[in-house]
């Protein structure tokens, strides 16, 4: 019941509000084309879209393949400059944002920053499994996540031995990765610890060492049995308490503040359980109901630097000809969400935290120098005529920036549109002008 | 009177105007401020207390460190018992000036291992989860003082995200990462203003409004300040490498253009050093060590020595018996530095005792919060209405 399917009513119409709406809490910002189709194809089948990680028509095999290229291409550079470029390129480019922004998730959840790591391969492999496993069921993905030499090198586990076992993945498997905080006790820390010894990494491979495993029972959660690193992320996986902490994990990226309570909370952990924790259940419940639809969480939570930023070049179709993805990584890392280099293996805290004096003016200044061309290596100013011609909507003047009000804005702003007009020299500075002021808006970044 | 928001809103159309406004041309010409200012340096990750403030004559020491016992001879001896660890040569010069205390064994009771929940408890200085929502124990003192009437009365320095420690329910408090960021050429005020004159009202709207006005009126002061003030004489803060060195510096300044906050508070990263602790931590305390002592030199240089006071804490120790990864895992108890010349230089408090352990971690000897409370007293000298518990004040960690 909590879950129940939205249905459009002439209250709460299936209109451009809540097609951006779900465009962009499952991807990003949407271009005027992918909003026009989502209206006319109706929700059902707009969400059947997003959702669909199927066969890949030509155009997405032809990303795919340059993709690759350029993936490839900073592994074997070792740059870990291009290494975020290569996931904005991605970004930027995908026919499937759902993919990149649940990919984004799970490298929040299992916070990896190669700031320790040192290795682009090793980030490179472990964000390949993420995308892998975004959509599938949560067990394949924390095992294929863990047991990479990423994982292992950021949490020590690969000097984790019988005689003194080392804590740091054992912690952090329970407290971040399943479990949760308070769902555990230090007993269960050191026995987790115990269950972990022989996993190493020997030339950048996982390799399970038996003369370092401690084969003797461990008791974990009251549960005794001699563990080890495979059968402990098994019994992990079955534990309400796991379900429930990826319930919360998708709902932080779907849902606004308070939006979801507790029974809400539990029923979708319930269901996940139920489902042997399949994600593509959860993320097509939570699409689909009156909950993700209801007017209280639409507009309820504050975009994160790669939802702004990547929002506002997708929506104004600038990646026909993107700006320097080493530039956009740069001012990512401005704003507060390095890719490939979290904070710590907390992650990023999301939500408010994303806001503060700094990051303010570093947004603002964002979209000043995005529409001047300053992202461009030609360092050429946005064409503001392209789009409305294209869309026919630029008969005049007034027509085309109600144009760029609409596909940036949630609600026409025609004060802040009047005051652009007065600082500009000409009739494309301004309305550049108006566009950078829509994009750092208050209103564009609560989303 | 107005209020905060309103004086702020003031500020925005005031600085329509083209010109700088007068108010903030005559920023340099007041008059210097007496206002007493903590610097708070957080090790994060779990600073291990032990090869620290190290008990070279423990035999417990010895046992339980083979591969991570410092040298004898290459400590730096405090007593009979006490030794820094080799890399803290400028902060043993602070201890021979008079200018650091070191409070020993500093923890709470159940201690919690994990870094979030720890850090919290040592922000909120609320040992109960079902509390750490609450204002942080910095950001309840803040509530008390007039508020600044230009910027903010709390500043974090650091590119991470502001602390729970200043969390409050009326301060300003700013997150600055780099003085040029905020020395903004084009005059924002216009842009904030009309950005906000929407029709959001949410409280999310509304957090989002007060952090841009926040963010504006921060910008316009520091821009006009370091126009007036450029750093005079050479730093020693500026010849040292590490982001540490870089916000010390950031702090320095701007404590020395008369900013205003009371409360800077900046942080180390790293300490967590689960493997291959040696090295990472004899270049953390090395780092530390240096960007203190350089500090509280060009605080002392700027004639600010008597009312800037800093406060170094982690958020645990680590366990006592390594691991074998040759590093250590998380712990309890660690020492806390002060540092400045209005604290009773030397050792405070017991060492913790090592043949006493629970999962391989000592017991604390003083509580985090009997701290808290000299500083908030005797050096912030907030009102008693901000309550951290039934904490005494008894370590008299200052002079007179």
């Amino acid at each position: 019941m909590i879950w129940s399917v939205w249905q459009p009513s002439q209250k709460q119409p299936w209109d451009v509000k809540r097609v951006k709406h779900l465009l962009r809490r499952s991807g990003f910002s949407p271009d005027w084309k992918t909003i026009q189709a989502g209206l006319s194809n109706g929700v059902e089948k707009t969400i059947d879209q997003v959702l669909d990680f199927g066969p890949q028509d030509e155009s997405t095999q032809q990303f795919e393949s340059l993709a690759k290229t350029i993936g490839e291409a900073a592994v074997g550079a070792d740059s870990a400059d291009r290494l975020r470029a290569w996931w904005i390129f991605r970004m930027i480019m995908t026919p499937k944002p759902l993919e990149e922004r649940l990919t984004l998730l799970w490298h929040n959840h299992f916070a990896t920053s190669n700031h320790k790591v040192n290795s682009v391969a090793a980030m490179y492999e472990q964000n390949l499994h993420l995308r892998t496993h975004c959509l599938g069921k949560f067990s394949d993905l924390l095992r294929s996540v863990v047991k990479t030499p990423a994982m292992m090198i950021w949490l020590d586990a690969s000097t984790n031995r019988k005689e003194h076992p080392n804590e740091n993945l054992g912690r952090e498997l329970l407290e971040l990765f399943t479990l949760g905080e308070g769902n555990y006790n230090e007993r269960d820390v050191t026995e987790a610890a115990r269950s972990l010894t022989g996993w190493t990494v020997t030339t950048q491979k996982v390799h399970v060492e038996p003369a370092y495993h401690d084969p003797g029972k461990k008791t974990i959660l009251g549960t005794t049995h001699s563990f080890n690193g495979d059968g402990l992320l098994d019994f992990l996986v079955k534990q309400p308490a796991t379900a429930r902490r990826i319930a919360w994990r998708l709902c932080q990226m779907f849902f606004g503040e308070q939006i979801v309570d507790e029974p809400a909370m539990k029923a979708l952990a319930d269901g996940l359980l139920a489902h042997d924790l399949d994600l593509k259940w959860a993320v097509e419940t939570i699409l689909r109901s009156e909950l993700f639809f209801s007017d209280a969480n639409i507009r309820s939570r504050i975009a994160s630097p790669v939802e702004y930023v990547i929002g506002a070049i997708r929506c104004l179709e600038m990646n026909k000809h993107p700006p320097s993805t080493f530039f956009l990584a740069a001012q990512l890392r401005h704003l507060g969400q390095d890719l490939f280099h979290p904070p710590s293996v907390f992650g990023w805290p999301e939500g408010r935290a994303w806001i503060d004096t700094r990051s303010v003016l570093a947004r603002t200044q964002f979209a000043e120098q995005l529409v001047e061309g300053q992202f461009h290596q030609s360092k050429t100013p946005l064409d503001v005529s392209i789009l409305p011609k294209q869309y026919g909507l630029a008969n005049s003047r007034k027509q085309t920036q109600a144009f760029f009000a609409d596909l940036i804005g949630n609600e026409v702003d025609s004060a802040s549109v009047a005051k652009a007009e007065t600082n500009a020299n000409d009739e494309d500075t301004m309305l550049r002008q108006m566009i950078a002021k829509a994009i750092s808006s208050i209103d564009n970044q609560i989303i | 009177m107005l209020n905060r928001r309103q004086i702020l809103k003031g500020a925005a159309l005031f600085s329509l105007a083209p010109t700088i406004p007068v108010f903030m041309k005559s920023a340099g010409a007041a008059e210097k401020s007496n206002d007493r200012i903590l610097v708070v340096i957080q090790l994060s990750g779990g600073n291990d207390g032990l090869n620290t403030i190290v008990p070279w004559k423990n035999e417990a020491y010895a046992a339980n460190r083979r591969e991570l016992r410092l040298k004898e001879e290459s400590l730096i001896r405090i007593d009979d018992e006490t030794a820094l660890h080799p890399s803290m040569g400028r902060m043993a010069e602070l201890l021979q000036d008079g200018r650091l205390a070191i409070v020993q064994g500093v923890g709470y009771p159940n201690p919690n291992r994990s870094h979030e929940a720890s850090m919290a408890i040592w922000h909120t200085a609320k040992t109960d989860v079902d509390e750490h929502r609450s204002d942080g124990w910095l950001g309840q003192a803040l509530d008390t003082f007039a508020p600044q009437s230009r910027g903010p009365t709390g500043v974090s320095v650091s590119d991470e995200v502001i602390p729970a420690a200043l969390r409050s329910h009326r301060t300003m408090v700013a997150s600055i990462d780099s003085l040029q960021d905020f020395q903004v050429k084009s005059f924002p005020m216009q842009r904030a203003s009309s950005s906000i004159n929407g029709s959001n009202s949410s409280p999310l709207a509304e957090f989002m409004e007060r952090t841009t006005l926040d963010a504006y009126a921060t910008a316009s002061q520091i821009d006009s300040l370091m126009t007036q003030s450029a750093s005079k004489g050479v730093s020693e803060l500026s010849k040292l490498d590490g982001p540490l060195a870089r916000r010390l510096k950031i702090v320095s300044d701007l404590i020395r253009a008369d900013f205003g906050p009371r409360v800077y508070y900046t942080q180390q990263s790293g300490y967590d050093t689960h493997a291959g602790q040696l090295n990472t931590h004899s270049q953390l305390l090395g780092s530390l060590s240096n960007g203190l002592k350089a500090f509280l030199d060009d605080i002392e240089s700027a004639g600010n020595a008597d009312r800037v006071a800093v406060l170094c804490f982690s958020e645990f120790g680590r366990q006592v018996a390594e691991n074998s990864s040759a590093g250590t895992d998380h712990g309890t108890a660690g020492p806390v530095f002060l540092a400045g010349k209005s604290f009773q230089s030397g050792l405070h408090g017991r060492p913790v005792d090592l043949s006493q352990l629970d999962q391989n971690a000592p017991s604390h000897t003083v509580d985090f919060r009997s701290i808290y409370v000299e500083i908030l007293r005797e050096w912030l000298q907030v009102k008693p209405d901000v309550k951290l518990g039934p904490f005494e004040s008894k370590l008299s960690l200052f002079h007179g």
